[in-house]
């Protein structure tokens, strides 16, 4: 697991210095500090961050709403972000509104509202709600990575890496090269969010990612896996065979 | 010879006469009842008026609409006007074509031939002095003359036969011409006329040389009329006339003097009945002009009442206009009146309310800033006797009253953002947990300070329909309360409860001070604004329920309180559930 890229737009030092601290302190990798609007599009266009944390006043302007008005304009490479801004003005607040997805925090804040934002803010730009906030559920999946959340922090997962995922009751198990733990989401929703040419079913309780296969044993009725994994092929799900070359 | 000069006269004499029959008999009559048109009216009326440049004009027009309608009739009487005109005119010889041209007219009828005869004859005995002529057209009108024509035309004609052989010198034809005329209006009773003809019997003797009977027809045509008027005077100063011509002749000079005195005076009376008439016609004229004069006045007048009354219309129209402009004005005035006087009631109680609320919040900050000063001091104190011991302490004091003072600007600040509506508000749902759980993590701190036991057993599933701010403001508040109201290890808890279908209740309960009833419903009162401070060290302004109360109705919520002084205060906040699926 990797800890979440996080870029922070901020011009006043004292409140970017807690800001930092507080998002360090709780696993968060924190891959720039921009102070401007140049710099913040820089940085952004450098840094891949995962989400951005901008506030909306840099410099006595709202040049915050253009730093997301830019990203988010930017289709292929739009990031979440939240915005961080110390009054409620209403006319900067439907301003920034058009910039959806829409996620904000209002200073002062604790750290709860910190992590609550961001995850706000990812949920809302993956358009799966309720995840984080939710009893059942603990994972965002986006085309590339897991995001999971560990307790007040949120950690990712490259979704290349993992090689097969064991379904529980209502969790999963991920198993990638280096480590192997429990996510809480549901099959159904796993199985819909996975990418389907990548990840296919080979037993009831199996989801296996086809580029991590090294050899399938019709026979055995077996798949093996690398970092020598080896998982259930059952006869409901062959649709993988078509996708690998059997022996 | 003097009697010559009186032919024009007896023509003249001829043409005034009035003769009122049934049918049309004179030539005048016949023409007048013929009148096809006002303009062949007006053109005969020209003519007999002579005015015969205009009748001219008019006449030719005629000619030309006889001939392009093909009116043969028009035509005729048209030629007759013509021939008439020119007659007056002198011309007799084109008068006398334009007669003949009448006389070869296809449609004639008897009258018109008899007149255009009679007038043909007329103009060759008398105009041409043709008389040969003129007899022979008299005697073809003559044979036009039956025993039913009338008298006029009988005596036209005999006198015109009697003058022209009077004048051609056939006397005894002349004088039967004559005396057939006189018989034929003695029977019918013609005053002027057998008057007139007895004058011409005189002239007629006269040119004779039989002065004396000459005479005694002139003293018969003068006894003729028997009242003596200005209807015949013309005639009699003639016949006085021709008296004093017959008795200068028989050399009664004596008499002959009387009868031109007579005949003087009669044709000064002519002259003066002239002039009077012509005056009259003056007179008649200015009073008529006058009549015409006080018309227009009057018309004017009228005009001018009318133009008058168009006016009184108008402005009583507009003054009604406008009245009823003011009225709707006036009711609108009075409708604006009203909503502004309970606006400004409205307006002074907020007015009230709020110089209150400065009042009280200066005051408290005021307080708390010299706490903060006198604490200060006491720190610089401590620091330089080095008492380390009692710095923390103190620090711990200064924290606490920044917090508190913190707090009461940021109730301010809210409160004023809520009441100018600049803020953002944005209903949303939310999970009550997690806003609370954001809430109370900034009192952990004070928590365990003042060893106060604190749970959060809200739902995990308990939705919501709030602006997130906003809630939190409430929540914080709340929070603040319970603290503020709790002493150590007493305990604060959270939680939530279903209240109905469309509510679920957040309950902040604590086991602290609690409140007395009258102190609960002036908590519950809108706009009220405490400043009792029951409890000594606590501050309270009420400020801050004030706030709570106006944002939990923003978020269509409800707010109660229930509390047992010495037992504790329960803060219940009903706020709208969110749809199970959304």
């Amino acid at each position: 697991m990797d800890k979440i890229n996080v870029l922070v737009v901020e011009d006043t030092p004292s409140e970017s210095d807690a800001l930092i601290t507080s998002l360090e302190a709780n696993n968060f990798n924190v891959v720039g500090l921009a102070t401007n609007f140049k710099d913040a599009i820089s940085l952004y266009n450098s840094t891949n961050p995962d989400v951005l944390i901008v506030d909306i006043f840099l410099n006595g302007l709202p040049e915050g709403i253009n730093v997301a008005e830019v990203i988010s304009v930017s289709i292929d490479n739009a990031k979440p972000f939240v915005f961080l801004t110390s009054s409620t003005d209403r006319q900067i607040f439907e301003r920034a509104k058009l910039t959806k997805p829409f996620s904000y925090l209002l200073k002062p804040f604790n750290e709860l509202e910190l992590f609550y934002a961001i995850e706000m803010a990812l949920e809302k730009f993956y358009e799966q709600k309720d995840v984080f906030l939710g009893d059942g559920e603990d994972t965002v999946i986006t085309e590339d990575y897991l995001f999971i959340k560990k307790g007040r922090a949120l950690k990712k997962v490259l979704i290349k890496d993992i090689i097969y995922i064991e379904v529980e009751d209502k969790y999963c198990n991920i198993i990638t090269e280096k480590e192997k733990f429990v996510i809480n989401i549901s099959l159904v929703k796993i199985s819909k969010l996975l990418n389907p040419n990548q990840f296919f079913r080979t037993h009831r309780r199996c989801i296996v990612n086809v580029e991590k296969v090294e050899q399938i044993i019709l026979s055995d009725n077996l798949i093996l896996l690398s970092g020598g994994l080896k998982a259930d092929l059952s006869d409901n799900y062959r649709e993988i065979l078509q996708r690998v070359k059997t022996l | 010879m003097s009697a010559k000069f009186l032919f024009p006269l007896l023509l003249v004499c001829f043409s005034f006469k009035v003769i009122s029959q049934d049918k049309p008999c004179t030539k005048e009559e016949i023409i007048e009842s013929y009148c096809s048109s006002d303009k062949f009216h007006k053109a005969h009326t020209l003519v007999s008026s002579k005015k015969l440049e205009e009748a001219y004009v008019l006449i030719n027009q005629l000619l030309d609409e006889a001939d392009t309608n093909n009116d043969s009739q028009l035509r005729i009487y048209s030629l007759l006007l013509e021939a008439d005109l020119h007659y007056q005119n002198k011309s007799f010889q084109k008068s006398l074509a334009t007669y003949m041209k009448c006389l070869n007219s296809i449609q004639l009828n008897q009258d018109i031939k008899f007149y255009t005869l009679l007038n043909i004859g007329f103009i060759n005995a008398f105009g041409l002095s043709d008389y040969e002529k003129g007899v022979d057209y008299f005697l073809r009108a003559q044979n036009l003359i039956t025993d039913e024509s009338c008298l006029t035309k009988k005596t036209l004609l005999y006198s015109a036969l009697g003058h022209v052989n009077m004048i051609s010198g056939k006397y005894s034809d002349s004088e039967n011409y004559y005396l057939e005329s006189l018989n034929l209006n003695l029977s019918n009773n013609q005053i002027n006329e057998v008057a007139g003809i007895y004058n011409n019997l005189g002239n007629l003797y006269f040119e004779q040389y039989q002065d004396q009977k000459a005479k005694t027809f002139f003293l018969k045509a003068l006894n003729t009329f028997k009242i003596k008027d200005s209807t015949n005077i013309n005639l009699r100063q003639q016949f006085n006339y021709n008296l004093f011509a017959v008795n200068e002749a028989l050399g009664n000079y004596k008499e002959a003097i009387g009868y031109l005195e007579k005949s003087n005076t009669l044709r000064d009376s002519i002259w003066n009945r002239d002039k009077v008439w012509e005056i009259a016609d003056l007179s008649k004229k200015i009073a008529l002009d006058k009549k015409e004069n006080e018309l227009r006045v009057l018309e004017a007048e009228n005009k001018a009442k009318e133009a008058q009354r168009n006016a009184v219309f108008a402005s009583a129209l507009v003054l009604l206009a406008l009245l009823g402009v003011s009225i709707y004005f006036y009711r609108e005035k009075v409708k604006t009146n009203k909503i502004i006087t309970s606006q400004n009631e409205e307006l002074d109680k907020l007015n009230a309310t709020k110089d209150k609320l400065f009042s009280i919040v200066s005051h408290d900050l005021r307080s708390s800033v010299n706490a903060l000063k006198s604490s200060n001091r006491a720190l610089v104190n401590n620091l330089e006797t080095k008492n380390i011991e009692k710095l923390d302490e103190l620090l711990n004091t200064n924290s606490s009253i920044v917090n508190g003072a913190y707090n009461l600007l940021d109730n301010l600040l809210n409160w004023a953002m809520l009441q100018t509506k600049q803020t953002y508000f944005h209903i949303e749902e939310h999970r009550l947990f997690t806003l609370v759980e954001h809430v109370v993590f900034n009192y952990q701190g004070l928590f365990a300070e003042k060893e106060i036991k604190f749970q959060n057993s809200v739902s995990k599933k308990d939705k919501i329909l709030a602006d997130q701010e906003s809630l939190k403001i409430i929540i914080r508040n709340l929070m603040d309360n319970a603290i503020k109201f709790s002493q150590a290890k007493d305990s604060i808890s959270v939680y939530s409860q279903v209240e109905d279908e469309n509510y679920i209740q957040l309950v902040i309960e604590d086991s602290g001070l609690g409140m007395s009833e009258t102190k609960r419903l002036e908590l519950l009162k809108e706009t009220s604004l405490l400043s009792k401070k029951e409890n000594e060290n606590i501050i309270g302004t009420g400020l801050g329920i004030q706030l709570c109360k106006s944002m939990i109705k923003k978020n269509n919520g409800k707010f109660s309180i229930e509390s047992q002084l010495g037992k504790g205060t329960k803060m219940i906040v009903s706020l709208p559930k969110a749809s199970e699926n959304g």
